[in-house]
């Protein structure tokens, strides 16, 4: 066994030993993030449920903050740098360029995240996700976010240096796969992100330090700019891992190379313009930027969202009716393999991004309709729709295969896996169709306490809003029980579980990606 | 079929495909995924109809003239 790499038996790939740790510390922090986002999750659900109203003011918008930071940032950022890492280096079968760096960078984004969780939970930072300036944070706050920004930034850029390496070393053959090319559409747009993180944090930072001005409605511009293209680096990445598990669960096929691609690009040309519909009713801008950047660029990024919706399930689709299950319309569906937690995730994250997710963002960007569900509990219901049951059930999915892949373990509790996927996605659904229709009674998002018992004036919901949001709730906590058993069986599995013999996924013609190529067949 | 604790895609890949998988793929009118075409149609007119609800619903508190 050469101690620089490992062979996989199952794929045939060569795992870089330094890709395949760095991948497994990644992983590790970032069930760790959800660990702590997901406990502050139920605490805000408790919270937001009128009936319970588990939490005071104080450690409501604390929570809000942790679980806002800790899931949107830190959660997803250390899983898609596990991704990064391993589209490039034993996707491409290539050694990973300057491990050392990844190292530093890996330590960077600890301390930062620490540092950050740190300021939240000791009542040094109340001031929500979003930190809206003239709202100030301890100094370290900021620093906190910087460094991890940092960390994340170093990551991006070894992972197109080890896209160099491995085109130097000849170690593919043609184009990288589609599911590296996703990788790298995301890491394009982690740069532009992370450039935008640091033109508004330093500044930020600096303030907090009583060293310069920020202007409130500059702040509000640039930090969308991050804000709300991290989460477009997860959609990217998140299609990528779409093609990823239909090509290792039915062995799906691309239905065209340049269809998919492009899409990709398409999101890298015209996603960050869709930060601007966060700037919808702010006075500072004008209607014709509004409209540009919200019912035109914004549009030819959905055009993408569209086009990948199409093509990942034709591409699972074409690839069953290859194997013969060409029986009526939906024959491919009922034939698939459904107790796969992998695929479960993968139909489940599609479906409910798309149809939930999907429908609601587009409809609530537009610049007109956005009047009447900015700042309701609408946004967030279609957030949580695609970050939370589209990116987060996707990497979910992923996890039950980089848990014998890379960690070399069985998964644990495998009954309880196979149904987690249904339980958190189906707890989600609920969880983001109630919030939308509590936040179409004007209900608002955010806050601590919607009687508004102690204010100086009044203000009464229809008393439906209290059957929606019970029944939001009892989503929630649904989804809550499914995201428990995720993180008990990554757990279990990674570091009490019973080690993989790999005799039982070796097979002769081990190969990758699996089916993941354009097939003659498809004639779109 | 899947193995306690091993996801099936692993256990049992899906077999490789071949020439001869491709040309025995019957063609309908609706190309080589009409299942997936069904449903495209299905989300469109979900869009459609959610779209049209909210401007419906903006013009009930947002009246011109």
């Amino acid at each position: 066994m050469n101690v620089l790499h490992r062979i996989c038996p199952a794929t045939g790939l060569k795992i870089d030993r330094q890709a395949e740790l760095l991948m497994k510390s990644h992983a590790v922090m970032a069930t760790v993030a959800l660990l702590v986002g997901g406990i502050t999750a139920i605490l805000i659900l408790l919270t937001r449920w009128q009936a319970v109203h588990l939490l005071g003011p104080v450690w409501y918008y604390r929570a809000l903050t942790v679980h806002g930071i800790t899931m949107l940032i830190f959660f997803i950022l250390f899983f898609e740098m596990a991704v990064l890492y391993f589209t490039s280096g034993p996707l491409l079968n290539s050694r990973i360029a300057a491990p050392r760096l990844g190292w530093l960078a890996f330590a960077l984004m600890v301390v930062g995240a620490v540092m950050t969780e740190w300021m939240i939970w000791t009542g040094k930072a109340d001031v929500l996700m979003t930190s809206y300036v003239p709202l100030r944070a301890h100094p370290l706050y900021y620093l906190g976010i910087i460094l991890f920004a940092v960390g994340a930034l170093i990551v991006t850029l070894q992972f197109f240096a080890t896209l160099v390496v491995a085109r130097r070393e000849r170690t593919y053959e043609g184009s990288v796969p589609l599911i590296t090319f996703g990788a790298a559409a995301a890491a394009v747009i982690a740069v532009i992100t992370l450039g935008h993180g640091a033109a508004i944090y330093i500044p930020t930072f600096l303030w907090s330090l009583g060293l310069m001005e920020v202007d409130p409605q500059i702040y509000r511009m640039v930090w969308w700019a991050l804000g709300h293209s991290s989460q477009q680096i997860n959609v990217a990445a998140m299609v990528s891992v779409w093609y990823l598990l239909g090509a290792l669960t039915v062995g799906s096929v691309v239905l065209n190379e340049k269809i998919s691609r492009t899409a990709f690009v398409l999101y890298v040309l015209f996603i960050s313009m869709a930060s601007a519909h966060h700037l919808l009713v702010d006075p500072g801008f004008g209607p014709a930027w509004k409209i540009v950047n919200t019912s035109y660029f914004m549009y030819m990024a959905v055009l993408a969202s569209m086009l990948h919706g199409f093509t990942v399930p034709a591409g699972v689709e074409l690839g069953q009716r290859l194997r013969g299950f060409t029986h009526g319309l939906f024959g491919w569906v009922r034939r698939a393999p459904w107790g796969d937690p992998g695929f479960s995730s993968l139909v489940l994250s599609v479906v409910v991004f798309g149809f939930v997710g999907g429908i609601t963002g587009v409809t609530i960007g537009t610049e007109q309709i956005n009047i009447i569900a900015h700042n309701t509990l609408r946004v967030p219901g279609h957030f949580h729709a695609t970050v939370v049951s589209g990116t987060a059930m996707a990497f979910m999915g992923l996890t039950y295969y980089l848990i014998p892949l890379i960690f070399r373990k069985k998964v644990a509790f495998w009954p309880l896996a196979k149904m987690q996927p249904y339980l958190f996605a189906g707890g989600m659904l609920i969880f983001s169709v109630f919030m939308s229709l509590s936040g179409g009674f004007a209900v608002p998002r955010r806050h601590w306490d919607i009687t508004f018992a102690s204010a100086p004036f009044g203000l009464e919901f229809s008393p439906t809003v209290d059957l929606l949001m019970g029944v939001m709730a009892l989503g929630g906590l649904l989804a809550a029980v499914g995201g428990g058993i995720y993180i008990l069986i990554t757990v279990w599995s990674v570091f009490f579980g019973v080690p993989l013999d790999e005799r039982e996924i070796a097979h002769v013609d081990a190969r990758y990606p699996a089916g993941t190529r354009e097939s003659a067949a498809s004639a779109v | 079929m899947s193995m306690h604790g091993i996801p099936q895609g692993l256990v049992n890949p899906p077999r490789p495909l071949s020439d001869a998988d491709e040309a025995r793929l019957p063609h309908g009118r609706l190309g080589p995924a009409p299942g997936t075409l069904i449903l495209v149609l299905i989300f469109l007119a979900a869009f459609g109809i959610y779209y049209f609800a909210n401007w419906k619903l903006l013009s009930f508190v947002w009246r011109i003239g």
